[in-house]
């Protein structure tokens, strides 16, 4: 499974919607399920996903699907790869 | 981490609720981050009974729940710098299986599964006579640290 496919199951998994609705648009709080648990969910579920450990301004940046994408680098962890 | 005991002076320095809404009177022993467990003694005074219900009293499933709620508290206002904060619940899946009874001491026994960033999983057990009487999984937070890791809205 590559990273791409990871990361949109965390999405898909955690807030239950369909991976053509994750583009730039796809913010925190866009979905009922993106709320403050479930933010913690996904965190977690991605932590989880790529065996990493986020720091806390990073989880507190990541505001959005593609904000995502650029936090993950700074782990390893290149999703458009 | 150590295990240690508290009475019902104590308690309340890790447990913000109060009569009548404070469902433990004693913590036997407590692991911060891992487990506690205790018991309500219930008597027939306590306010609940006479209007549930009138000849056939019984404690109330919401109030069984609270309890194991306030218990698995007590697991996490334990730990450092935790002391006296105030949580919420989140969600919590519950069984009931025996009434509870004026008479009877509920024995209350909660678990820690996970606790990350403000949010606590865990489990809880309600005893009497030795007999599970109701068993729940919850999901309680601190919302004042679980507000410390939380996007600005629309970021």
């Amino acid at each position: 499974m590559s990273n791409k496919e990871k990361y949109d199951n965390v999405f898909i998994e955690c807030f239950g919607v369909t991976s053509d609705v994750l583009n730039e648009k796809f913010i925190y709080q866009c979905v009922p399920t993106w709320d403050s648990v479930g933010h913690m969910g996904m965190i977690a579920a991605l932590e989880d996903a790529f065996g990493i450990m986020m720091e806390t301004d990073d989880i507190i940046d990541f505001g959005s699907y593609t904000i995502g994408i650029e936090k993950l680098r700074k782990y390893g962890v290149d999703v458009l790869a | 981490m150590e295990t240690f005991s508290l009475d019902c002076i104590e308690l309340q320095n890790y447990q913000p609720n109060r009569y009548p809404f404070l469902m433990i009177d004693h913590v036997d022993a407590v692991c911060p981050g891992k487990f506690a467990r205790g018991y309500k003694h219930l008597t027939l005074n306590e306010w609940y009974f006479p209007i549930h219900f009138p000849g056939a009293p019984n404690m109330p499933g919401a109030l069984q729940l609270e309890a194991l709620a306030q218990m698995l508290t007590v697991a996490i206002t334990t730990l450092p710098g935790l002391k006296g904060m105030v949580t919420h619940a989140l969600q919590h899946t519950v069984r009931f299986r025996k009434e509870v009874l004026p008479g009877k001491t509920f024995v209350i026994e909660t678990e820690v599964i996970s606790w990350k960033r403000g949010i606590c999983k865990g489990k809880g057990i309600g005893f009497t006579d030795g007999e599970v009487a109701c068993e729940a999984d919850m999901l309680i937070t601190i919302p004042e640290i679980l507000e410390q890791y939380l996007p600005k809205k629309n970021s």
